[in-house]
Parts: structure tokens; sequence; C-alpha cells
């Protein structure tokens, strides 16, 4: 099974984490019976493991042992191998378990293992981290590694890096306000982010005159133990009601608890299928906004299995287009302008590579310009100018095809040329030889006849 | 076997602990405000620099030392390393050597006395795998004896290298040019190792003499309490 952080076990139950973990507080304990372990006085004989680290056995090699310890299995040195890394690994855990409760170090480790010392450090730091050895209630709220971002983190981004000072109770639905109020101070009204955008104000007033308000908050950063236990026994119940986890985590608002349990690592496991499509479209920002338009019935199946599906806020019944501009107001103006301007320029990217094979596809230009109002123009532009530097590079390659076909034709003809020269060079080379040749037998001739007049002349006289 | 003598001569190979890793013995001792930390370990030198550091730091919380020992600790790590990266670029000649390496430990209750040959040409060679095959197959119970047995094994190995590379340098000061198998006397000339040529010639056998078989035979002990506090008395008596 892939290990990411978490595994997802569907049940969402949390394996035995250490016996301190389950003393909650008195309001929950009611509630929290049927998850928790039975208490145990075994808290000696018994060694938990955190659940996201259920791959772990004895006689194999998990997947993410092989991505976080690679030099073990990529076979560049013929002794750290496979066999090696397990016998690093049970040893350190036989040692530790050996010694529970107590904490295991890694000298103690190095000192009986038989290796180098970073190699066994590398595994003890493993191991640690992923809650196999030294696991204590201390240890367990350590985020780690996330493959996937999702789109939904985006849009909880801004409100996170929001602080909150005052909590401040809305005038419109007596709620406690988070992230950003809007304040009217000629009514002296403060409404919360949904009324404003809902319009739940009195009749006379002008939305113009809301001003809005960041708010800081001033409550700890650090989610202690006993507070990220019961946010996850209340996700466990409440599953996407995020008011009541509010409540149940005594002395955080929503949008911490929302933020945290994001942030923990095996938060998916533990959310509840979602009945409600709108909270879905909510985080599926940016494919939401041009979906949404094009056609929300296919909106369902777009979105993967594996995004977190979050709603801290979002209510099921209100409509798509209040969410949206719920989310605007929530996020400033400035950034929800520069995250639709982003949406619009991915999708036209994605669309103008279709529009390349397909052209001209007039229900695409149509999905671009209803998504986001004035940056339309200029998108088309800028696809106009595309299409047009294509244009200019097919010219300028058939042009330099063009070009090559000349020179190669003058090549040819320098090569015919060269030929010909060659010919006459043979030709005449071989009249040369022949005229040698002639030359030769005259003088033999010439020489022969001479002889024979010297003899005859020799006769004449003697 | 009988070409031996002719192939004996091996090319010079660039200074590595002749062992299938690279791992350097590392040996600490030191005494600060009173306290005083000695500890043996390998060390693989192709890891980055700053795990030095990350180590000094995590021995000296785990051991719960004082914070001046970082310092030091990671000092001398550094040191001794540096020293075997200085004789990395150097040329070695490692010959037809099977040498004797001994074992005369004593790691907390458990002493352990040894001698073996080993084939100082085997490149693959694994000083930790023996360690372990030998404490298990001598059923020794300390864990803390089988690092014990690799660093020992490990540090003679490091000492017999540089000695080649010495060997290898000087011989090439004195005769120029001359062939390998003039600096494979030459090493064997430092008498400890073994002539394989005359090991396994037809006229001896590969049968161990009667007499070394005492010496080449592990011999395990447990100490009681009190022969530990004698022989760390002793051995602190030496030191001084």
């Amino acid at each position: 099974m892939a290990a990411k952080a978490p595994d997802s076990g569907g049940s969402g139950e949390i394996l035995p984490i250490t016996p301190s973990l389950s003393e909650t507080t008195s309001g929950v304990t009611a509630a929290s019976q049927s998850t928790q372990p039975p208490s145990s006085s075994s808290d000696v004989d018994t060694v938990y493991v955190p659940s996201y680290s259920r791959w772990f056995s004895w006689t194999d090699i998990d997947d993410c042992e092989v991505r976080s310890l690679p030099e073990f299995f990529n076979s560049k040195s013929s002794s750290k191998n496979p066999k090696f890394y397990i016998y690093l690994r049970n040893s350190i855990i036989k040692q530790y378990r050996d010694d529970h409760p107590r904490k295991i170090s890694f000298t103690d480790v190095r000192r009986t293992l038989v290796s180098d010392v970073v190699s066994i450090r590398r595994v003890f730091d493993f191991l640690e981290y992923w809650g196999l050895i030294n696991h204590s209630s201390s240890s367990s709220a350590k985020p780690l590694k996330w493959d996937e971002k999702s789109a939904g983190d985006a849009s909880s981004e801004p409100p996170t890096t929001v602080k909150e000072t005052a909590k401040r109770i809305c005038n419109g639905c007596k709620s406690i306000c988070s992230v950003a109020c809007f304040v009217c101070d000629k009514y002296e009204l403060t409404l919360c982010a949904r009324c404003y955008v809902r319009g739940n104000y009195r009749v006379g007033i002008n939305s113009t005159e809301f001003k809005r308000v960041e708010l800081s908050e001033e409550s700890k950063k650090v989610w202690s133990e006993k507070e990220t236990l019961q946010l996850m026994e209340a996700v466990m119940h409440y599953g996407d009601d995020w008011k009541k986890v509010a409540t149940h985590v005594t002395g955080r608002t929503e949008k911490d608890c929302v933020s945290q349990f994001v942030k923990l690592p095996f938060g998916e496991q533990f959310v509840k299928e979602s009945d409600s499509e709108d909270s879905l479209e909510a985080f599926d920002k940016i494919k939401g906004s041009a979906d949404l338009e094009s056609g929300g019935s296919d909106k369902e199946g777009s979105s993967p299995n594996k995004r977190m599906r979050l709603t801290p806020l979002a209510d099921a019944s209100n409509p798509i287009m209040a969410q949206a501009a719920f989310l605007s107001a929530l996020a400033g103006t400035k950034v929800a302008e520069a995250a639709a301007r982003a949406a619009v320029t991915a999708l036209s990217d994605v669309d103008y590579e279709a529009e390349k094979n397909a052209t001209g596809d007039p229900h695409r230009q149509d999905a671009n310009a209803n998504s986001g109002g004035d940056i339309t123009n200029s998108e088309r532009a800028w696809a106009d100018a595309k299409s047009l530097i294509q244009k200019e590079e097919q010219e300028v390659e058939g042009a330099i095809k063009e070009i090559v076909e000349v020179e190669m034709k003058k090549i040819r003809d320098r090569i015919v040329h060269f030929e010909k020269l060659d010919l006459e060079m043979e030709r005449s080379r071989k009249q040369l030889e022949d005229m040698k040749n002639l030359l030769f037998t005259d003088q033999l001739n010439i020489f022969f006849h001479t002889r024979k007049a010297r003899k005859s002349e020799d006769r004449v006289d003697c | 076997m009988k070409a031996l003598g002719s192939s004996g001569w091996k090319g010079p190979v660039k200074f590595r602990m002749p062992t299938a890793e690279n791992l350097v013995p590392i040996r600490l001792d030191i005494q600060s405000e009173g306290q005083r930390y000695k500890d043996a370990f390998t060390w693989n030198p192709s890891d980055p620099d700053n795990e030095v550091v990350v180590f000094a730091k995590r021995t000296v919380k785990d051991l719960k030392l004082p914070s001046a020992f970082i310092t030091q600790i990671a000092q001398s790590i550094q040191s001794q390393l540096s020293d075997f990266r200085a004789f990395e670029g150097q040329d070695m000649y490692t010959g037809e050597k099977i040498i004797p390496i001994k074992l005369d430990l004593r790691v907390n209750h458990t002493l352990i006395k040894d001698q073996f040959l080993w084939d100082l040409n085997n490149f693959e060679s694994d000083p930790e795998e023996f360690a372990r095959t030998l404490c298990k197959d001598l059923g020794v119970e300390d864990p803390e004896v089988g690092p014990a047995v690799a660093f020992a094994i490990r540090e003679q190995l490091y000492e017999i290298a540089i000695q080649s590379v010495a060997s290898a340098r000087e011989s090439r000061l004195s005769k120029k040019g001359r062939r390998g198998s003039d600096h494979g006397s030459a090493s064997k000339a430092s008498g400890l190792s073994m002539d394989l040529v005359k090991l396994f010639s037809f006229k001896s056998s590969v049968v161990r003499k009667r007499k070394d078989l005492d010496v080449y035979e592990p011999v395990v002990d447990l100490l009681t309490s009190e022969e530990v506090d004698a022989l760390e008395a002793r051995e602190e008596r030496h030191a001084r």
C-alpha cells in the first residue's frame, strides 16, 4: 500500500496513540468514548504506533522507506543493501521496544550497531519521524511533508495569514466574526463576511458604506496536544460542521480549526464523504469559476477524490455566485482579482493549445468570454497576437526551406561542372599519352634508320 | 597459482580503505571540564561536512556532556577526516598482501582475543559483516562488541594502507621508473605480510601448522565487575 502520511483506512480510526492522549477534557469524554481506545492501565506493556505508520512490518520494506532512504536501495555500494537496512531498522526498533517506554537516544543505538554512524543516524531519524521509535504525545502533532497541495489550500491561504484581535460579533447573524469584518461606521454595524455578501443588513444602507476590516489573531499559533485531539474528535463527529467543531475545541475559531485540520498529517482520512456538491465547488476555485459557467454538471466528476474537501464556512443552501462572492470578500478585492486573472490565464493557455489543433472553436472562446468580465478583451487580443506569431513562424520556416533548396541546387550544379572538367582533363591526358607513344615510336624508327644508314655508309666506304 | 610471481604486480591504486565501503575509523578522546569522553566509531567520508556538527550535537545531547564538547568533538572528527582526505589523492601499492589482523579488545565485560588473515587486495571486503558474524557465531550478547571489532579491523587496515602509501612514495623517490615487482618486495619487507608464493606453493600445505592453531583461534572471555575494574585501573596507569 502506498503510504502517504496517512493511509486511508476509511473507518477513520486513530490507532492507539499513547495513553496520555486519551485523557480528554470532561466535556468531550462522553462523545469520544466510542472512538478512543479503552483507557489503558497497561501503559508499559503496549507500544503504540501512530496510524500513519501502519505500513511497518519486520520483514518487508515499504515504499516510503525506499523514498526516504534511497541510499540503501540504489545498489551503488554492495554493502548498503536492503538486507543491511532491515538489520539496522529492526535492531533500532527492537532496542527501543526492549526499553520502552524509555526514550532511546541516537548514541545508544549507534554504539550497538555495526555500521558507519551517519547511516545509522539517517535510519534513526527516519524511524523517529514516523513514530516507530520514541513515539509519544509530544511528537504526534508533527506535520509531515505533503505530496499534493489541493486547490482548496490556495483559497484558504489568505485567511490563515490574517490575525484576529477581539472577537467581534456580527450584527446580522450574531456569530463570531473571523478573518474579515465589514464595518459601517455610519450606523455602527459590524457584519461578518457572509452577512455582508448576502445583504443581511438594514434596508437603508448601501453596501458601499461598509469598510472591510481585517481582523488579527493574537491567540497562540501553536496548537497544543489537547487541542489537536479535541479537533480530531470533533471533526470525526461533526464532519463538516465547523461551527460545532469550533465550539468543541475550546479557544479556537472555526477558521483556526480548519487551517489546523488542513495542516494535520492525517487530515484527509477523517473527512466524511460530503454530499453537497456546492461545498466541492467552493474549493475547486480555479477550475470551478470557469467550469461553472460552461456547464456545472461535469463539475462533480472533475474534482478528484484526493482533493481536500474542506468546507469551513460553506452553507449547502448557498447559491454558487454567493459562494464565489463570499470567497472574494474574504480574500479581499486585490487577491480575488489576481486569482481570477490567473485562473483565466491558465484557462486560456489550455484553450489556446486546444485551439491550435481544432481551429477556432467558438464554444471555447465563449467560455473564455464568460469567465471574468473585463479581462476577456485583453485575452482575445493576446490570443490573436499568438496566432499572428504562429503564422509568421510558419512563413519564416517556409522561407528557410526555400533558401536551403536553392543552395542545394547551386551545389549540385557545381558538382556537375566539376565532373565535366574532370572528363576533359582525362581526355587531354589520354591524348598526351598517345602523342608520347607516337613520339617514342618515331624516335625508334629514326634511330634504326640512322643505324642502317651508317652501316650502309660504312659498307660503301670500305 | 604458479603464475603468481609474474602477475604479482598490480598497478598503483588511488588511496582508499581496502574495503567495500570506504569508511574511516574515528577515535575520540576528549577531556574538558573534568569530564572525559572516549569513543570510537566509523565514519563515511563522502557524507557532507555538516553531518559532523550534527553528530557532535546529538552525541553531546544524548550523553549530557557540557556543550564545550561540541566544538572539540567536531574539530577532532574534522581533523581526522582531513588527514584521511590528504592521503586520498596519493597512490598506494597493495601488492599481494595477506596480513594477519589481531584483535585484543575489551568492551564492557567482554574480552575478545583473535587473530586471522585478511586479504588486503580484496577491495570488496567488509569488516562490518565480519564483525557481525563473529559476534553472532561466538554468542556475544553485548551489542557494543560488534562495532568495536569492526573498528579495530578498520583501524589496522587504515594503518597498513597509510604505510603502503608511504612506502610507495619512498620507492618512487629512490628508484625512479622501476617496475612494480620491486615495489611489491619493498612492501613485503615490512614484515607484516605473508608471502603468498611460499604459502601456496606445492611444497607446503594449506593446513595451518599446529603451533599456530592457538594463536588463530578466537577467544571470548566474560569478565566480572572486579576484573573489569582492575583492568581499567591498570590501563589508566599505563596511559599515564
